[in-house]
């Protein structure tokens, strides 16, 4: 390998083996291979920050985007955006909570069990569920109704593992707003 | 030395400066903690404690409201040096105090030397991956990559500086050269409306990519998304104008005169005249606790140069020193098969301590001068 550091411009010369690990040498933060996301139905696009090590996706059949927490084990963390209110809050509680094996709810459940985040795109319901202990499955989600659109901010996967991310991914939540630019 | 001169040394190593100092410097150090919460760690020691002034907008003008913990500390420096030339003696009954003002004195210059030269870069790599370059996560570059050598490739980097400056920067060794059109820190990037400026985008994943400048972010645990729109020219014509990002992972590539060519905005990389492979990553834990209790790389360092082939075991607070760099365990991920070191270059990183050891050297030759003198006193009192 040779090199020159001199001004504004370095020259190294290196063999090709030299291959980053994916999703750690760019800045986590970063990822996507596409910078603008898919517009939603018709308000402005949601936005938020990343905490550091968070990687995220723009678009991907149905979502709006694929975040990408820095802990180990089965995890997942989405947006997805749906016109109109997407069904109703209980029938997507439900549908979450059917998806780690838990009973539907009713409305009464499901106002003991909301918790509210305010955020600068408006007061985001959050909803954090899990089954079968530390070993089962849990998620955490917020629904934002705003602009004429349904947002859901979703961390769903192995307790142990949503639970290693859930702070960050609370700091996520508290980020949203909406980018009116568009 | 005439009156005014004799003034100004009594004020220079008067024991009221080092008091002021030390008392300026707890109101910094205040003040820098309270100010973690807004401007991240890194930004806060910046602005308070490695900054000659602090200083405050006030409308168009901005002016310096207080010492910084550059300037204390070196007002701290000469008033500890000059108090000294001028208030102890040179023999060997203060040989004691002599060495801990050289301590002290070794630290300020080591807190000097940190400041102004240690860089902090990071490696990540996979189990089984030999990684043979660093990159500094606060600095960006635009890589330009010739890879059409089967075996090499060469890295041209155009520092962030030079992006900052905008204007035209030859490659040197090759016939392109870049014409940086637009440079931010930070950015956003939107899909591109009637009403949104062009960017004069023609090639790459930025076609139609609107590009909204942000304030840099200053916590700690944030990163920028850097945009760069460059055209790269060769022998003065433009071979198309890319929107260069560290949020853009597909490469961007185009072809000059039977050459590859790939584009990229990424952290600022420095390749390393050796190699280090992950031969394994351990995680453990506390039995029936997820509490960690030691992370370690088991590396192999290789150097061609020096023909130098072994195996390091890097764990917490056992960093491997080589080349003036000193490799610490940080991070880890992917299910304990991927570790990330922190990788620090620090000139001064001996001066804290030698500064220590002089100090307490000092300090035991000066307890072991006045015991001496003291039992010296006392033996004609019992006899």
């Amino acid at each position: 390998m040779s090199c020159d550091r001199g001004g504004d411009v370095t020259h190294f010369r290196v063999p090709k083996r030299t291959a980053p690990a994916p999703g750690a040498v760019a800045p986590a933060s970063m990822a996507g291979d596409v910078p603008a996301p898919p517009s939603p139905g018709k308000g402005g696009a949601l936005r938020w920050t990343l905490p550091k090590g968070w990687g995220e996706s723009m678009g991907g059949q149905m979502r709006f985007a694929t975040l990408t927490p820095p802990v180990p084990g089965k995890v997942d963390a989405s947006v997805v955006v749906l016109s109109g209110d997407a069904g109703g809050e209980l029938a997507n509680v439900n549908r979450w909570r059917n998806q780690i094996g838990l009973p539907p709810i009713d409305g009464a459940e499901l106002g003991r069990a909301r918790r509210a985040v305010t955020t600068k795109a408006g007061p985001v319901s959050v909803y954090d569920f899990s089954s079968g202990g530390d070993g089962g499955n849990r998620v955490v989600a917020g629904l934002l109704l705003g602009q004429g659109d349904a947002w859901f901010v979703k961390l769903t996967g192995d307790a142990a593992a949503v639970a290693a991310a859930r702070d960050d991914f609370m700091q996520i939540i508290g980020s949203l707003r909406f980018d009116e630019s568009r | 030395m005439n009156h005014a001169s004799q003034k100004a040394w009594e004020a220079i190593t008067s024991l009221w400066l080092t008091i002021a100092c030390l008392a300026v410097l707890m109101v910094l150090v205040v003040a820098c903690t309270l100010a973690q919460v807004r401007l991240g760690l890194l930004g806060a020691v910046n602005v308070y404690m490695r900054s000659w002034f602090f200083w405050m907008d006030l409308g168009a003008f901005r002016v310096p409201i207080f010492p910084g913990g550059a300037l204390v500390g070196l007002v701290l420096l000469v008033n500890l040096v000059a108090a000294q030339l001028r208030r102890i003696e040179l023999s060997w009954k203060k040989a004691g105090i002599w060495t801990v003002h050289v301590g002290l004195v070794v630290l300020f210059v080591g807190e000097f030397v940190t400041g102004g030269w240690q860089v902090d870069a990071r490696l990540a790599f996979e189990e089984g991956e030999t990684v043979d370059w660093i990159q500094i996560d606060r600095e960006v570059e635009l890589a330009l990559v010739d890879g059409t050598d089967p075996a090499f490739d060469d890295v041209h980097g155009v520092s962030e500086t030079a992006l900052a400056r905008g204007g035209t920067v030859p490659i040197p060794g090759t016939p392109l050269s870049v014409r940086v059109k637009q440079f931010h820190r930070n950015a956003q990037f939107l899909r591109s409306s009637p009403i949104d400026p062009p960017a004069g985008v023609d090639r790459g994943a930025g076609v139609g990519v609107a590009i909204r400048p942000l304030a840099p972010v200053t916590s700690d645990d944030f990163m920028d998304r850097s945009a760069a729109v460059v055209e790269v020219l060769a022998g003065g014509q433009g071979l198309g104008t890319w929107l260069a990002s560290n949020a853009i992972e597909a490469p961007q590539t185009f072809e000059h005169e039977g050459r590859s060519w790939s584009l990229a905005l990424r952290p600022r990389r420095e390749y390393l005249p050796y190699s280090l492979t992950l031969k394994d990553f351990t995680h453990d834990v506390y039995p029936g606790t997820r509490i960690p209790k030691n992370f370690s790389s088991l590396v192999r360092l290789e150097n061609r140069k020096t023909g130098e082939d072994r195996e390091v075991l890097i764990y917490m607070n056992q960093p491997l020193r080589y080349d003036g760099k000193a490799f610490f365990q940080a991070s880890f991920g992917k299910d304990d098969t991927l570790s990330i070191l922190q990788v620090v270059e620090n000139p001064g990183w001996l001066l804290p301590y030698v500064s220590t050891v002089l100090v307490t050297l000092g300090l035991l030759v000066h307890f072991a001068i006045v015991f001496r003198r003291g039992a010296r006193r006392a033996v004609p009192q019992e006899s």
